[in-house]
């Protein structure tokens, strides 16, 4: 991702209508993996005369204004001549009204397109999209693009924009985009999520398998291991004099390394065998419940092959209540254990 | 399309679904999420690659959720507002080159509890009036959040539709048809397919500008710099945790509801087995008087009375389907085997743990 570093300016502000008052605070804008996962997905889908393509963002926006999370988007389609551009409005318009439905909590933020250049178009669209009544006023609206050229970087930037323009008729097609900072943030959920996807980036199809508990488990000792291997690497090479020391690298480890907490063997000892006790009980628990349940709808329906009628109906009931007995009394077991685990 | 096609065999899931199908279920947890999936079926494949949510309506509660609780988002997507939402979504889709076939719905599930009528009804719903060739895909919101992806995929098998058409869960056609609870799923592979687009953008993520990095010159500096935030695709460790307790413990409140739903299933079946039999018994007390009263007609030479009143006099109960608790069965099979995974890596980390912090018992 491109490191820059920003220096917040106040925008120039356009002729603003009595009583409302846009903000001049700087503005961060946070952007959701899948937001940009839709746009990457819109761009593979574009029509093959087609530079780029466009759509709109949706999020959320902070109570100040100060911070806008782009949380999801949508394509729309557009082309673009020589000299004119047409976006499908009634398009955006239906498909925004849909998607508002489905997620009440989120607004209107901005749009994107596909590729890094501003140019005419983009100010005309942009104005659309901050204009009032269907767009963004009186926040700004923000402009995201993901450039997907092939064989280059991928690159994302955030602009929001000011009116320039001597006359109402140039103002219309001009704007002063005016880059924002921007950061890719993603939540505790999405993390399980994210590192499946990223465990298909090396492999030749593109593609993996959902993990199960203990292959993730695998992976990441394994992971751990080489981080210590990496690290433990790099100590080596200081000790030998090959690369420079740092102080607060030392420092940094050495705390981690405080980390580890002292226990008394005989509390570790006991808590372990809770533990592990609890866990095999549960396990255990479960699975004679699953095996009894099975028994007993088995039971249950096989009862009338044995020549129906009463006697077998009473022999069936009998054998049910049997069970039922049975598992009334492991129904309170279960329940000790797990009283025992909220004690735990 | 007239050619027999190849049975579903597999599912493969574009990576913008499943960040899709997460953020849509962890905002609404835990209350469940429904949404629809679209894509397209190659050659016995199904590529999903595209979804939206689907709005919650606020619906009536329907009769035959008698005592379920009302939950409006579990029934969404074969509410009739839904139908219409979906076509209008999928024309919409249409005109931006997205694959707009139905290819099913995903809902959201809390410790594995998504065995349930409403799945079951959707998805019948899906494979019996849209489209057959339609998956369930389920996301294990609670499961994912312990560090593993949880994203199953789903159909009914076809025996189970075929006894869900006409209701056939009494014990007889039960015997008959030997439907079991194995036989109400299939389930299918999930493959997880990133685009080239995505692929390399998570790559960038990963390795961030190739600048060379100086030392940190002190603790703070280290502990501020870009390297320790946690933006990029830090590793995941979340499934190294050793806190076990409120699994099991949510794992045993699961079971102890299932074990109740059982009972009252088999109460209602000895209580059906009852009546059934009081009302035999009626029968054949009925049966005897009335053989005794022709014996005695004839001896007096009276017309007989007809000997089949007793079908319009009697009414036998109806046996109580034995649906709900095939499913509860299916549903403890699916706790357990989820409890047997979730031991199988914990008893490693217990024992790597104790032998970690008491380096000497190992040894011996």
């Amino acid at each position: 991702m491109a490191e820059d570093s920003f220096l917040h300016l106040a925008r120039p502000l356009g002729p603003v209508s009595v009583g409302t008052a846009p903000t001049t605070a700087p503005l961060n804008v946070v952007i959701q993996p899948q937001a940009i996962f839709s746009i990457l997905d819109h761009s593979l889908r574009r029509n093959a005369d087609q530079e780029r393509v466009i759509g709109t963002l949706l999020g959320t926006r902070s109570e100040d204004g100060g911070e806008v999370e782009v949380r999801s988007a949508f394509a729309v389609g557009h082309s673009e001549a020589e000299d004119q551009v047409e976006v499908d409005m009634e398009y955006h318009k239906q498909m925004l009204a849909l998607h508002l439905k489905a997620n009440p909590r989120e607004v209107l933020v901005g749009w994107y397109a596909t590729a890094s250049e501003l140019n005419t178009f983009s100010a005309l669209i942009q104005n659309f999209y901050s204009g009032q009544g269907d767009g963004t006023w009186p926040h700004p609206a923000v402009h995201l693009t993901v450039s997907t050229e092939a064989g280059k970087d991928l690159e994302t930037r955030a602009y929001i924009s000011a009116p320039v323009g001597v006359t109402a008729e140039r103002a219309a097609d001009s704007a002063a985009f005016i880059p924002v900072p921007y950061e890719l943030r993603y939540g505790e959920a999405d993390k399980s999520g994210l590192e499946t996807i990223a465990n298909a980036k090396d492999s030749e199809e593109r593609s993996t398998s959902v993990m199960s508990d203990v292959e993730a488990l695998e992976r990441a000792i394994e992971e751990v291991l080489a981080m210590i291997d990496r690290v433990s690497r790099y100590v080596e090479s200081v000790i030998d004099e090959e690369a420079p020391a740092s102080t607060a690298m030392g420092q940094f480890l050495l705390n981690t390394l405080a980390l580890a907490p002292k226990v008394e063997p005989a509390d570790i000892e006991r808590d372990f065998n809770n533990h592990i006790q609890d866990v095999l009980v549960v396990s255990y628990l479960a699975n004679t419940i699953r095996t009894q349940m099975e028994l007993s709808n088995r039971l249950a329906t096989a009862q009338l092959t044995l020549g129906g009628g009463d006697a077998t109906g009473t022999s069936g009931e009998g054998n049910q209540r049997n069970q039922r007995g049975g598992k009334g009394g492991r129904q309170q077991r279960q329940e000790r254990t797990a009283t025992e685990e909220t004690r735990a | 399309m007239a050619e027999a096609q190849a049975p579903l065999a597999a599912v493969k899931v574009e990576a913008l679904v499943v960040m899709k199908i997460i953020k849509h279920c962890s905002q609404t947890f835990p209350t469940a999420a429904t949404g629809s999936l679209v894509g397209m079926d190659v050659e016995g494949t199904l590529e999903v690659t595209n979804s939206f949510p689907f709005p919650v309506v606020e619906m009536p509660t329907e009769s035959h959720f008698d005592n379920a609780a009302p939950n409006p988002a579990a029934a969404a997507p074969r509410a009739k507002s839904n139908v219409a939402y979906q076509a209008e979504m999928l024309r919409m889709i249409r005109e931006v080159n997205i694959d707009a076939n139905n290819a099913g719905w995903y809902t959201s599930a809390n410790m594995g509890n998504f065995v349930n009528m409403n799945v079951i009804e959707n998805q019948f719903f899906y494979q019996k009036e849209l489209n057959e060739r339609t998956v369930a895909l389920v996301h294990d919101v609670s499961r994912s959040a312990q560090g593993s992806l949880s994203l199953r995929a789903f159909r009914l098998s076809a025996k189970f539709m075929e006894a869900f058409k006409d209701n056939k869960f009494n014990s007889e056609e039960l015997q008959k048809s030997n439907l079991r609870h194995q036989d109400i799923f299939e389930e299918l592979p999930v493959e997880i397919h990133n685009s080239h687009l995505i692929t390399s953008f998570i790559h960038q993520l990963q390795c961030p500008a190739a600048a060379p990095t100086d030392l940190p010159v002190s603790l703070s500096a280290l502990e501020t710099s870009s390297f320790s935030k946690s933006t990029t695709l830090t590793p995941n460790f979340d499934n190294l945790s050793l806190s076990i307790d409120p699994f099991l413990e949510k794992n045993c409140d699961l079971l102890l509801d299932s074990i109740e739903a059982h009972n009252t299933e088999v109460n209602n079946y000895q209580y059906y087995q009852r009546v059934l039999g009081r009302e035999q018994q009626k029968i054949n007390n009925w049966k005897q008087k009335r053989a005794q009263e022709n014996a005695t007609r004839a001896t007096l030479k009276q017309p007989l009375l007809p000997e089949d009143e007793w079908q319009r006099l009697f009414k036998l109960p109806t046996e109580p389907s034995r649906l709900e608790s095939m499913l509860n069965t299916r549903q403890v099979e699916q706790f357990s085997r989820q409890v047997d995974s979730f031991v199988s890596a914990t008893t490693g980390k217990m024992f790597a743990a104790k032998g970690n912090l008491l380096p000497g018992e190992t040894a011996k």
